[in-house]
């Protein structure tokens, strides 16, 4: 059972699941159930595939037929199988998560369509990190972009829906020329287009044009995986995609983003200046505390999802900024460290996310709303709902012992160990990098506080949250995988990082595990420097927790609960009594306001007198920085170009054949 | 192997240390503020008292409220005991392993998530307005605290706080630097800020629109009370230990000769009625700033953080 | 005392001077501004103490005295005798919050240390390490007439660049001839006294002090 025949097995059950999809489009349950079986089935397989790479030899698999770019195939290295097992165990979990919630579109939209493009969505991202060709890459790239867009798009007759998704779509062209660019220099200099022969390619060219072409790759990767000012169009496109597609954008196809990076620079190119290290360190530094800070204000679910996207897209380029800037100075162990750190949130990022986007997902499914200002008290009408999505929050809000909190330490940590590189600069940043880490991870947490709390908590706001029921099995069973796994890779931390180290070793050239993991414990390669444990804080809390419950209830002796109203100083209260998200959120927009610059309005209705007022209305409009101050302004001066440029197009017949004229003039006269 | 049991056996015996002492603590922050105001004051073990009576009252929840009001108190209670287990308090040797000043810090940032849930839980304005501002300033004190961190770090080569406190309390002067005055000392107001005492939060208002914590437990009553209570005292004290023994740790047991640990005992008591007595007297002497005016506050405290650290490459 | 010892005691209050230099930036009131200012100088005077032990240089002693004398006791009484006189509203009311000032601050350390680091690098006497902080102090003194309104805060403000230049002095070349010191001195008394003056004078005349309202007076 070697992995080339799990792949291929893959790559059937993903198109036999598109193709049954459009055959059966016309019978709903049956469609949604037969293809989005085939596509859990086919990340199965995808699973197998990457953990037989990860614990054995790498996989290469040739498309049978030449191209005059070289040829085609598939070719898994360690990175890419870790990759892979990310992607496919988060889609394995989404796949069963659609079949449920697939019932949202019964009867308004094709549910064929979707079936189609999911699967294909999936095998498109497969491919990308396999491919094994620069040319292929490329092919494979944009058919993801495609299939995305296709499925930002699905719900066509929502209003906003189409705008967002012709954002997404100018910006990942951007970016993918740029990529283009810069992958096909260096075929040049590789004198093939095979991934193979990009392989320390960096050492063939000038100084100058390798930091060019990582400036190139940095923002055309960069504007995939939403970093600033790059990010415009994730917050539009992840919340109008339907839910489980949002869930696979945030958790698995930014990630496909940041495995070229990481392969581009560590393998192709090669890291040897510091000021690369530097660069992402400061951009991921301001992508992390300005999504986080966008999140807090926004009241759209899905909208604080995504930006919680860009947030943790900081978090990982800092880790990954870090990696660099070791790698620069040769301190293997510490970049092999600070690379881990990367990787690890990485994955764990894509399991939180995922759990807390399918919770969004179910959230409007039962209540046909995503603004948390309608919503409240679904604790206690969507039990699982509110306990799944509880985990997704406490791991994306670094609690011990979540996930999150693991990842977030090692990338804390391995940023403290900067105090063992001399350079100035570095010794300036770090602090700064590590207090806007510090501030982001606080502010994520009032961020999650604040949408679990409104969300699910205290009571309904509106009739829709009243009638709120459980959702489908199937949607339970999705978000319960990736939840379950969190909490897995959180308290089994230790036993994971010797499999991460595998994947990094060869990129930077040292194995760190031994340094890191250290049975239950983990360090940041110096154990005297200090030592955490997840593991053993689980085993504390299980005996604490209990033992506190037991002393409690013992102490004093047996008391009655009584259930009573909310203390309420005499009036009754009502559900407009509560907090609502954006009072939640003021005091920080406050405190921030040179960053948000607020615009109070308030509009008053009147009725035929001035004195007696039909309405009043207090909206708390934040101004988007980036889209006023940058990109409204190019954009407006690339329209009126086009418009001045446009005046050549006179219309007249003699006009064309006077330009036809003098341009033959012209070079008669120059090529005599 | 031996190592480990008597590791867990003095952390218990640490932890359970902190956890006795902590009401009384308060009672005698409270017993200066007192006489500070020309009064007689409580009794120094009124607090004991105080939550004896909680745990034999019974208790009324709101019918609006769900499973997080009612496992917040056994989780705050249960994270900050964690912590406990992790500090040095007379002795440098806990269970150290299990995490370091930043799992701490997170451990004490998890008490903070609960609570902020369980004051929204029950829908009330009070709730919601003492969750919002307890998170408003714990997220502009948490990168003070992570940057006192790592001057620590920068000083002592470790951020695991039992190694920090023997090796400050073994090495003795030599490595005394401006850094480790600026850092205990922007230490010192994240402390006032998280444990909600003057002039950030009033621990002893009855308005509402001065409250911060005191909002967040508005809703709860007999044995969730206490606990509740409890864990905030415990908070209070843990706090003082962190501050003496990570800034200040000489005087703590190094050994486990019962010379050690008596002296280190009688430090640790010292030091921490030391540190009630200052913050008493400052509670005293200045008013509540308003909340708007806490950025101020604290944006000093993140500055003397920054020095810290660029003190210790300066000078 | 030895060497050592002498040096953290220097570098001590070389930290304090900057501490208190933030503390400045920070006061909401006028009279906190003129304590931080005092409690600075006060301890500039001690660091230029311990260099004249350091040295053995008897007119450095002077000159620590006189900057105790002339700094931290009359012209902290003037200042605060015209702030009586001229009843100037307390508050400050920075142009830029507190805050945001306090960061801007930090930022103008760091770019102080940055600078001042290759001389750093070479230099071995004792008191290489307060380049940084005198250019910190100088930097941040700047950045208080800037951002704030109030010409008293101005005031003081350039007062504190001189501080930042006396520590620069102080600990480059253990102190200028005596003839220059006690010259700059009475120049840096003389000018507090005129702006006192004038401070007196602006507010008879236009009621207030505030440098934003007088920028109408240019049309």
């Amino acid at each position: 059972m070697d992995a080339d025949l799990f792949f291929t097995l893959l790559t059937i059950t993903g198109i036999a699941g598109a193709v049954s999809a459009v055959a059966l489009r016309k019978k709903e349950r049956v469609c949604a159930t037969v293809s989005f079986g085939a596509a859990a089935l086919s990340t199965l397989f995808g699973t197998f595939v990457a953990i037989l790479v990860l614990t054995g030899s790498p996989m290469s698999i040739q498309l049978p037929f030449d191209t005059p770019f070289g040829h085609f195939g598939f070719a898994l290295d360690r990175l890419g199988a870790f990759f892979l097992l990310v992607i496919s165990v988060v889609s394995f979990a989404v796949s069963i998560y659609s079949i449920g919630y697939s019932k949202e579109y019964d009867g308004k939209y094709s549910i064929g369509l979707l079936g189609l493009l999911f699967n294909l969505f999936l095998l498109s991202m497969t491919f990308v990190v396999s491919a094994s060709n620069a040319i292929f890459f490329l092919i494979v790239w944009e058919a993801m972009s495609l299939t995305s867009y296709l499925l930002v798009v699905y719900e066509n007759r929502k209003e906003g829906v189409a705008s967002s998704g012709l954002l997404y779509v100018v910006m990942t062209h951007l970016g993918t020329t740029l990529i283009m660019v810069a992958l096909i220099m260096m075929g040049l200099y590789a004198h093939s287009y095979d991934f193979s022969a990009y392989s320390g390619v960096g050492v063939l060219m000038s100084s100058a044009l390798k930091s060019t072409l990582f400036v190139l790759l940095f923002i055309g990767f960069g504007s995939k995986a939403g970093i600033i000012p790059l990010h415009v169009w994730l917050p539009y496109a992840h919340p109008a995609a339907p839910s489980n597609i949002s869930a696979l954008m945030s958790g698995v196809m930014v990630k496909t983003a940041i495995f070229m990076l990481i392969r581009t620079l560590f393998d192709f190119l090669g890291v040897t200046d510091t000021w690369w290290g530097l660069l992402v360190l400061m951009v991921a530094s301001i992508t992390a505390l300005l999504g986080v800070m966008y999140a807090l204000m926004e009241t759209d679910i899905k909208r604080v999802l995504a930006y919680s996207t860009v947030e943790n897209v900081g978090i990982i380029l800092i880790g990954l900024g870090a990696a660099m800037v070791f790698e620069s100075y040769n301190l293997d162990l510490l970049a092999g460290l600070a690379l881990i750190a990367t990787l690890l949130h990485v994955m764990n990022h894509a399991f939180f996310k995922t759990t807390l986007f399918m919770g969004a997902g179910s959230i409007l499914f039962a209540t046909h709303t995503k603004d948390m200002e309608k919503l409240g008290g679904l604790a206690r009408r969507m039990k699982w709902t509110a306990i799944l999505f509880f985990i997704g929050a406490l791991s994306i809000a670094a609690i011990p012992p979540f996930n999150g909190f693991v990842s977030e330490w090692l990338i804390f940590q391995s940023l403290l160990q900067s105090y063992q590189i001399p350079d100035m600069m570095v010794k300036v940043l770090l602090p700064v990098v590590i207090a806007i880490l510090a501030l982001t991870g606080a502010i994520a947490a009032v961020c999650f506080v604040r949408l679990f709390g409104i969300v699910f908590l205290a009571k309904p706001r509106s009739e829709h949250a009243e009638q709120a029921k459980e959702v489908p099995k199937t949607m339970l069973v999705g978000s319960g995988i990736a939840a379950l796994l969190c909490i897995v890779t959180g308290v089994f931390s230790f036993a994971i990082i010797p499999y991460v180290d595998q994947v990094t070793a060869p990129l930077v050239g040292a194995s760190a595990a031994s340094s890191i993991v250290n049975g239950f414990v983990i360090s940041p390669t110096n154990d005297q420097f200090s030592t955490m444990s997840p593991f053993a804080l689980v085993i504390l809390i299980a005996i604490m927790v209990p033992l506190v419950i037991l002393i409690s209830k013992w102490y004093g002796g047996k008391r009655k609960t009584v259930v009573g109203d909310t203390w309420d100083c005499g009036t009754p209260l009502s559900a407009r009594n509560q907090y609502t998200g954006t009072a939640y959120s003021n005091p920080l927009v406050r405190v921030f306001s040179y960053v948000y610059r607020p615009k109070p309005e308030v509009k008053t209705e009147l009725t035929s007198s001035p004195y007696v007022k039909k309405k009043v209305s207090y909206a708390f409009v934040v101004v988007p920085v980036f889209e006023k101050y940058l990109y409204q302004p190019i954009a407006t001066s690339m329209v009126t170009a086009a418009r001045w440029i446009s005046k050549i197009q006179a219309g007249s017949i003699q006009a064309y054949l006077a330009y036809i004229f003098i341009t033959l003039v012209f070079l008669l006269i120059i090529f005599r | 192997m031996d190592q480990i049991y008597v590791d867990i056996v003095l952390s218990i015996l640490q932890a359970s240390f902190l956890l006795a002492i902590a009401p009384m603590v308060t009672g005698i922050i409270r017993k200066i503020k007192a006489y500070m105001q020309q009064r007689r004051g409580a009794s120094i073990f009124q607090p004991y008292r105080d939550i004896a009576k909680y745990f034999h009252k019974d208790s009324v929840i709101s019918r609006d409220t769900s499973w997080i009001f009612s496992i917040t108190p056994y989780v705050s209670m249960a994270a900050v005991l964690i912590a406990a287990l992790l500090v040095p308090v007379f002795v440098t040797r806990t269970l150290g392993f299990v995490g370091d000043l930043i799992v701490v810090v997170y451990l004490l940032g998890t008490v903070r998530f609960f609570t902020a849930l369980a004051a929204l839980d029950a829908g009330s304005a009070f709730g919601g307005m003492g969750s919002s501002r307890e998170m408003m300033v714990s997220s502009i004190v948490e990168p003070t605290m992570l940057l006192s961190i790592f001057a620590m770090g920068l000083i002592t080569g470790t951020t695991s706080l039992s190694s920090i406190a023997s090796v400050l309390s073994i090495s003795g002067i030599n490595l005394v630097r401006p850094a480790l005055f600026l850092a205990s000392a922007a230490f010192l107001i994240s402390t006032i800020a998280e444990n909600a005492r003057v002039p950030v939060d009033n621990p002893t208002t009855h308005l509402e629109l001065t409250m911060i914590h005191e909002g967040m437990i508005l809703e709860y009553s007999g044995k969730k009370l206490g606990l509740m209570e409890l864990s905030s005292m415990t908070r209070l004290v843990l706090y003082f230990t962190i501050l003496s023994n990570v800034f200040f740790p000489w005087g703590i047991a190094n050994d486990l000769s019962a010379i050690s640990i008596g002296a280190g005992l009688v430090t640790i008591l010292v030091k921490v009625l030391f540190l009630a007595l200052v913050i008493a007297v400052i509670e005293s002497s200045i008013s509540k700033l308003r909340l708007f005016r806490l950025p101020n506050l604290l944006t000093v405290s993140f500055i003397l953080a920054v020095m810290a650290v660029m003190s210790f490459y300066i000078l | 005392m030895s060497d050592i010892l002498l040096t953290d005691v220097i570098n001590g209050l070389a930290a304090l001077i900057l501490l208190f230099a933030f503390v400045l930036v920070a006061g909401v009131r006028m009279g906190q501004i003129i304590r931080a200012f005092t409690l600075g100088s006060l301890a500039l005077g001690l660091l230029a103490a311990a260099v004249a032990y350091y040295t053995k240089a008897d007119n450095i002693y002077v000159v620590a005295l006189l900057t105790i004398v002339v700094k931290v006791i009359i012209i902290p009484r003037f200042l605060n005798y015209t702030v009586d006189r001229i009843k100037v509203k307390k508050e400050v009311e920075p142009l830029v919050s507190i805050p945001g000032s306090l960061l801007i601050c930090g930022a103008l350390t760091f770019i102080a240390y940055y600078i001042a680091s290759p001389i750093i690098a070479e230099g071995n006497s004792i008191t290489k390490n307060c380049l940084a902080i005198s250019l910190a102090v100088v930097l941040i003194g700047f950045f208080v007439i800037i951002a704030r309104r109030k010409a008293m805060t101005e005031i003081v403000g350039l007062l504190m660049m001189e501080n930042g230049l006396f520590l620069a002095a102080i600990s480059l070349t253990y102190g200028m001839p005596m003839i220059v010191e006690i010259g700059i001195f009475f120049d840096v008394l003389v000018a507090t006294i005129i702006m006192g003056v004038f401070a007196f004078k602006i507010n008879h005349t236009f009621e207030t002090v505030d440098t934003t309202l007088m920028r109408r007076l240019r049309d």
